[in-house]
């Protein structure tokens, strides 16, 4: 071994600049956070503007939150860690630069589309197609850089740290491309490919999963590097590090059905969203015991030093959000809790408990570290600390009791179960009013600590020095001895490696095969977890050994994580666009839309209308009771995206056509109050003086036909003319009740669609066969 | 308290990554347990729903519980017909129900005297949407969205629909003239 030491300078400046865009973001999505939930108390603050209405202001936040937040706060700490974990610079200076500017273009692009209402209606997908290809292009960016500076290592071993961070670079990829991918219809606007119950379920495949690998997996790894060097003690255990990293990894995956219980997706899928999110607990919380173990003989530091609080908080808001996370996915659970505020307290407290006081932590621990001056003022952190805690008390708190109030009313039945106790949906919004205060409130304390972190920020930074940190290293550490290499094969021969290929083979011939291969599965699956289990016991060491070769090895390593991470999405993914299209639909197939209502349900995505309303009439009796039948899956199988929605802060609309004339709606829309008394929905004036968008519809019908919708070969002229039809049928009926409105208006448009929702055509099971 | 372990400690292991080190202590039992017992569960509830088909899935079970509602709905549901109606105005066990239902619900629109304020006026002879007992028991099955009449039947169910029916009843007399309104033009409630 060489003895020539050189000195490495890391790259902090990038780290400096991704901190301070997480704060100043943080602050942005903090705020627009509560003025969404102030207008949900007061409708007033809408203030009738199309671009300061809830429906598009909430993609905004939690676009914010998510990639803005905590994705600079991740970049900040994964470029930190990285750097000193590795004993490495990062690779270039000008992809790092490229990564940061890149992602701060993204972001304001993000926040001036949004308020306008371009959006591809998806949850946390919202952002155009043009951004989409920038935010794939930015995280190859990150991608590269990251790997690249793997290679340039001075450290032979991979540390946990870097095992969530590469789960997390390629998983986000694979998500991300795979959920918007999309055909554009200009510009601004394009379609999902997938429609209707695929698309539906690779949204929430990527949807849960941007939770698992955007706000989790990074956020762990930042956990194991800032959370031991804060507390100075030790990890505490290893072999539960490896444990709970592969066994999260491979599960978090499958669970994203959860989101779907209950609902026209089908059985075997939401069977494997409930089971897998159960088995998800463990691993989740094998993270917090690391996390909380570690502190063991550093508590006392606790009383003085606000990091650890912050890190030791956050880490219990992790374990409090991941139990509740499996308990909210049993069927039964959800079915109380699904579509009401209490996913929304289940949320913040992961992003304001975990994330938040995980940033916090970090930013505190960083400031005196990458400028050269101690933190202006401990006890404003720890005033922060106390007023951050209390605001997500109250927060969570708040929306716990309202969830569960409103998610009992809702399904209280009288006279013998036969009629809803509630039968008005507005008692059970205007019940659980107080609360959406508190949770106002609660979210304003949070924010007012935030504000103290800037400002403490600003105090410590504004005339210190920036300074870099730096390392000595031995020019030919870091080279991985000949023995150590592994070849592609070993990769996967390997007892470890071999024992869970298997072990998810049979499982998966078990669920899937069919009755003799079933049980053929199950044998084998028996047979393989004895295997495993004797072959352990009796040559553990051999288990160890190879893993700390792999650990030397990063491109087998991210192999094996990209298998685990694919498995799942392939299970579930490929069969449901395989069987679950139009063609093989039997009971009821939707009538696809005539071009006034295609137009009509643009201006619904466009303006957010899903953020309230679902469109999915749960398989459960007070669902069936207050919207009508059940939701088949054909009936939304042309819906490109879909809009089944997530949450219920207005009724369901997937059967409110024909329910009201078209004069209610017009009226509705114009003031929702003036029908529908105490509601908190805003007005919409805009959508009665600006035209619809005729031009654009040829383009999107050429569009929707590729897509599998079955449109005819219409001339430009036949759309003008069917849509002008159509509309003018329309303000003649309204007119008649009084209303006057000329036929080229949106608001003519919507009601088209509105008043579509819920038709469908039966399909007889020869007829499909037919096909 | 757990005693602070040493750095002599055996489990500690001897890689350092930029001054962090681990420790190697063997999983918690009750973590384990949570673990296995997840999975166990996972085995068991796939074989109920999905191997032996013991379970029934969602559409299932919503049928059959919905079937046992209509039935229930069926079994309580009074005859609605012209003659029981007008039986049951005349019968105070249902109007006087009627009127706690009207004057609960109804009254707002209509006022406690049925004289019509935002909606129309329930004891005089012009009816807007027909003034048989059918026709009125109708215009609580469908509403009358457009002008702020709910839909009452699926609401508070077909009994205290037709009790409500029977009080505006107990106002009128079988036989008399029935006339066609043209619209109700509404006045704020006095």
């Amino acid at each position: 071994m060489s003895d020539q030491k050189i000195t490495i300078e890391f790259n902090d400046k990038v780290v400096r600049q991704f901190l301070l865009a997480s704060v100043i973001w943080g602050a942005v999505g903090m705020v627009v956070g509560a003025l969404v939930a102030a207008q949900l108390n007061y409708w007033q603050i809408n203030f009738n503007l199309p671009w300061l209405t809830f429906g598009r202001l909430r993609p905004l936040h939690t676009n914010a939150v998510i990639f803005a937040f905590v994705g600079n706060m991740m970049f900040a700490g994964i470029y930190y860690s990285t750097q000193r974990l590795v004993k490495a610079r990062l690779a270039s200076d000008f992809l790092s630069q490229l990564h940061f500017w890149g992602w701060q273009l993204i972001i304001v692009a993000a926040a001036i589309t949004l308020p306008l209402g371009f959006s591809r209606g998806k949850e946390y997908a919202e952002l155009i197609w043009p951004i989409n290809i920038a935010v794939t292009l930015i995280w190859v960016v990150f991608a590269v850089n990251f790997f690249w500076t793997l290679a340039k290592r001075h450290e032979p071993s991979l540390y946990v740290a870097i095992w969530f961070y590469i789960a997390t670079i390629i998983t986000v990829a694979m998500l991300y491309i795979v959920n918007h991918l999309s055909i554009p219809t200009s510009l601004l606007h394009s379609y999902p490919v997938f429609g209707g119950v695929q698309d539906a379920l690779v949204q929430w495949w990527y949807g849960h999963n941007a939770v698992a690998f955007f706000l989790t997996t990074p956020i762990l790894g930042i956990m194991y590097y800032f959370l031991p060097k804060a507390a100075e003690r030790p990890v505490y255990s290893y072999r539960l590090s490896v444990i709970h990293f592969w066994s999260l990894v491979f599960v978090y995956i499958w669970a994203g059905p959860h989101h779907l219980l209950n609902s026209a997706l089908p059985d075997w899928l939401q069977n494997l969203g409930m089971t897998f999110s159960l088995m998800l607990w463990a691993p989740s919380w094998g993270g917090m015991l690391n996390g909380l173990l570690t502190l063991r003989g550093a508590w006392d530091k606790l009383r003085t030093d606000p990091v650890l609080k912050f890190f030791a908080a956050a880490v219990t808001f992790y374990g409090m959000c991941t139990f509740e996370g499996p308990l909210l996915s049993i069927k039964s659970v959800n079915a109380l809790g699904h579509y009401t505020d209490w996913i929304i307290g289940h949320v913040h407290g992961g992003t304001l408990g975990w994330n938040g006081f995980m940033a916090a932590g970090m930013i505190y621990w960083l400031l005196p570290r990458l400028w050269s001056r101690p933190l202006h003022s401990v006890s404003l952190a720890n005033l922060h600390f106390w007023l951050g805690t209390f605001g997500i008390l109250l927060y969570v708190g708040a929306m716990w009791t309202s969830g569960i109030t409103q998610g009992v009313m809702l399904n209280t039945t009288t006279e013998g179960g036969t009629l809803l106790a509630y039968p008005n949906f507005l008692d059970t919004l205007n019940t659980i009013r107080p609360m959406m205060l508190m949770r106002v409130i609660g979210g304003s304390l949070y924010l007012v600590g935030w504000f103290l972190l800037i400002y403490n920020l600003w105090k410590t930074i504004a005339t210190a020095r920036p300074v870099n940190g730096t390392i000595e290293v031995f020019v030919d550490e870091g080279v991985i001895a000949q023995e150590d290499k592994i070849t592609l094969v070993g990769t996967f021969l390997n007892p470890p490696v071999a024992f869970s290929i298997l072990g998810v083979g049979f499982s998966c011939v078990w669920m899937f095969g069919g009755d003799f291969l079933s049980i053929a599965g199950m044998f084998c699956l028996l047979l393989c977890v004895v295997l495993a289990y004797a072959h352990f016991e009796s040559r553990g060491k051999k288990w160890a050994t190879w893993y700390d070769r792999l650990l030397v090895n990063s491109a087998p390593f991210t192999i094996l994580v990209v298998i685990a991470v694919a498995v799942g999405g392939l299970v579930q993914i490929i069969p449901t666009v395989l069987v679950n299209r139009a063609a093989n639909i039997e009971d009821r197939r939707q009538l696809p839309y005539t071009p006034l209502e295609l137009a009509g349900r643009d201006i619904f995505v466009s303006e957010g209308c899903y953020n309230c309303h679902s469109q999915m009439i749960r398989t459960l009796v007070p669902d069936v009771l207050r919207y009508g039948d059940y939701s088949r899956l054909g009936e939304s199988i042309y819906d490109h995206p879909f809009q089944w929605g997530s949450k219920r802060t207005g009724p369901d609309l997937a059967r409110v056509g024909s329910k009201y004339p078209n004069i209610w709606h017009l009226r509705h829309m114009e003031n929702p109050r003036a029908i529908s008394v105490g509601s908190n929905m805003p007005n919409y004036p805009w959508l009665f003086t600006t035209p619809t968008d005729i031009a654009a519809l040829p383009r999107k019908i050429t569009v929707q036909r590729q897509i599998g919708v079955p449109y005819p070969e219409w001339t430009d002229a036949q759309i003008t003319a069917d849509f002008d039809l159509q509309a003018k049928a329309i303000v003649e009926d309204l007119k008649t009740a009084g209303g006057v409105i000329a036929p080229d208006k949106q608001i003519v448009a919507l009601i088209a669609y509105l008043q579509k929702l819920g038709k469908y055509e039966t399909v007889a099971p020869q007829s499909s066969a037919a096909r | 308290m757990t005693p602070i372990p040493s750095p002599e400690d055996e489990t500690l292991r001897h890689h350092s990554f930029d001054g962090i080190q681990e420790f190697d202590k063997r999983l918690p039992n009750w973590w384990l347990i949570t673990l296995y017992g997840a999975i166990i569960f996972w085995v068991g509830y796939w074989a109920y729903f999905q191997w032996f088909h013991v379970g029934l899935d969602g559409p299932q079970e919503v049928t059959r519980e919905m079937t046992k509602i209509e039935a229930a709905r069926l079994a309580a549901a009074p005859t609605t017909d012209n003659a029981s109606l007008w039986k049951m105005s005349r019968n105070p066990v249902f109007f006087e129900a009627g009127r706690t239902t009207f004057n609960t619900l109804c009254a707002s629109c209509h006022t406690e005297k049925l004289t019509g304020a935002i909606g129309p006026n329930l004891v005089d002879q012009l009816w807007i949407h027909g003034g048989t007992p059918t026709e009125i028991y109708a215009t609580l099955e469908k509403g009358v969205l457009a002008k702020g009449m709910p839909a009452w039947v699926p609401m508070i169910g077909a009994k205290k629909s037709a009790e409500a029916v029977a009080y505006i009843l107990s106002f009128h007399k079988e036989g008399e003239a029935i006339e066609v309104q043209a619209a109700w033009i509404p006045q704020a409630p006095k």
